[in-house]
Formats: structure tokens, sequence, C-alpha cells
């Protein structure tokens, strides 16, 4: 990735810009979005005011862990067609998890002992 | 000091090999070679690679049910040395592995078998069926046209 357009006059679009690959880093991993959307919609917290988000933070799609500008915006990505291949893909089973490599490995569940402090 | 198993591949990883990536949530993955580390960053799913244990134990390939997996384990809690048991265990890893493999090996010759059995149902049913024969085309061998012979023209220029 290292210096690969180096006289591209906007420094931050550069690919080295660690600024720029930061929106890389940031997005949800598989595992986490599915275990999210897991919990029930009742213990969802209201959407926190960001002002660096677009939007303030406030029309999020939870399936793709994206912002939207408005409500407009939101609901034609509900309507595209990378949004319904990714809620198809988080309605199927559960993500690989480091638990099915090792089980898949051979090994059996994970042994923590008896439990030591009674609740 | 843990033998690790490749979040992708599940096979082993001894210390000081492999590749390391920890997520920014602070999820670790471990990774035994650089193949299995870019088919992560591919974004591939393990269950979908042919090659990989999850592929296998998914679709029947491997034994899943088996007394031998569960000596295997991450324990979690440290055990108190004790030598006896630290001999024991291991003369029993001999043991436990030579039964594992035999249960594997005749897992898979039992899998072979299956599918020789199937084929074979599968054929001898195609055969005592000539309707499905005359039905599919495809499963008739291709009519071979054979050229017009001297001997048929001679016989036209005699009917002359």
């Amino acid at each position: 990735m290292g210096g690969k357009c180096p006289h591209r006059s906007v420094r931050k679009r550069r690919y080295s810009h660690k600024t720029h690959r930061r929106s890389k880093f940031e997005v949800k991993g598989d595992d986490i979005v599915y275990n999210d959307l897991l919990k029930p919609d009742a213990n969802r917290k209201p959407l926190p005011l960001d002002e660096d988000l677009p939007g303030m933070g406030q029309y999020y799609c939870l399936h793709c862990d994206r912002y939207f500008s408005n409500v407009a915006v939101r609901d034609e990505h509900f309507k595209s067609k990378r949004h319904k291949k990714r809620l198809k893909i988080m309605l199927g089973p559960a993500p690989h998890t480091q638990l099915d490599a090792e089980l898949a490995a051979g090994m059996g569940m994970p042994d923590n002992g008896p439990k030591l402090m009674s609740m | 000091m843990r033998i690790e198993k490749c979040w992708f591949c599940s096979s082993q990883i001894y210390p000081g090999h492999g590749i390391q990536f920890v997520r920014n949530d602070a999820k670790i993955f471990r990774f035994c070679r650089s193949k299995c580390h870019k088919n992560f960053k591919m974004k591939r799913n393990p269950r979908k690679v042919q090659w990989t244990k999850a592929y296998r134990r998914l679709h029947g390939k491997d034994m899943t049910q088996d007394s031998t997996f569960e000596f295997e384990r991450k324990r979690n809690r440290p055990e108190r040395y004790d030598r006896t048991l630290a001999e024991n265990t291991l003369k029993a890893i001999k043991t436990i592995d030579k039964v594992r493999t035999s249960r594997s090996e005749s897992h898979i010759k039992k899998r072979e078998q299956d599918r020789a059995r199937k084929e074979l149902e599968q054929d001898i049913l195609l055969v005592s069926n000539t309707m499905t024969l005359k039905e599919d085309p495809s499963l008739v061998l291709p009519k071979i046209k054979v050229p017009k012979t001297s001997n048929q023209q001679e016989n036209l220029a005699m009917e002359e």
C-alpha cells in the first residue's frame, strides 16, 4: 500500500495516508454486525449526535454499517442491491469464528473449570 | 505456550510461525501461513473454501462426532504440575492419536463405499428403466452417420 500515488495534489487522498485508510479500518466486521442484529430492538439506544458523521449520525443502516445524510437517502439505500445482498448474508448462518475453527480442528469446547464464585 | 489453531484452515500454528491480526475491537485472528492470511483479506468464507477443515466438516468429508475429540481443549485454568499425570497424558496422547487416525480412515473408506454403491444403484435404475433412456437423448450414444457406400451407388446405377 505504501506510496502508491506519491504525486497526488490532494495529500489526504493518497493511498498511503493514514487518515484516508482509517475509513477502511473502522468498518465493522461481519461477526460484530451479526451479533448486533441478534440483540432485541428494545435494547437499542437512540443514535448519539455526531458532528463528524453524515447527517449528524442519525440515519444509520445496521446491516451495512453506514451513515446517511437524510431519510430519503437511507430509504433509497434500503432498496439497493448492495443492501439486499447484505441482508441475505446476515439472515444466513452465523459468520465463521475462531471457535468454529477449533471445533473443526478436532478440539472440544473450551474448558474453564468449575465456577469458583457462586452467584 | 500454546499450539494455536489457524482461523482460516484450522491447522496448527507452532510458536514463531504464521501471522496474527488484531482487529480494532481487540479480536485476534491467527493465520498459519500467508495463504490463509490472504484468503482472509479477500473476505472469503472458510466454509465455502474446499481445502479448509471447516468445509470438510460441514460437507461430511471428515469425521464429526467422536469421543477422541473430547480430549484436546482450550483449558483456561492453569493445572497444578503433577509428574505422574504428565507422564500418563504423554503416553495416552500416542494411543489416542492412533485411535483417531484409524477411525478417520474407516470413515473415509465408508464414505467411498457409500458413494460407489449409490452410483451403482443409479446406473442399474437407468438401465432397467428403458423409458428414461428414450426420453433423454443425451444419455444414449450419438448416432454415427454412415457415409453412403459405393455399393448403394452401384445399385442405383443398375436400376437405371
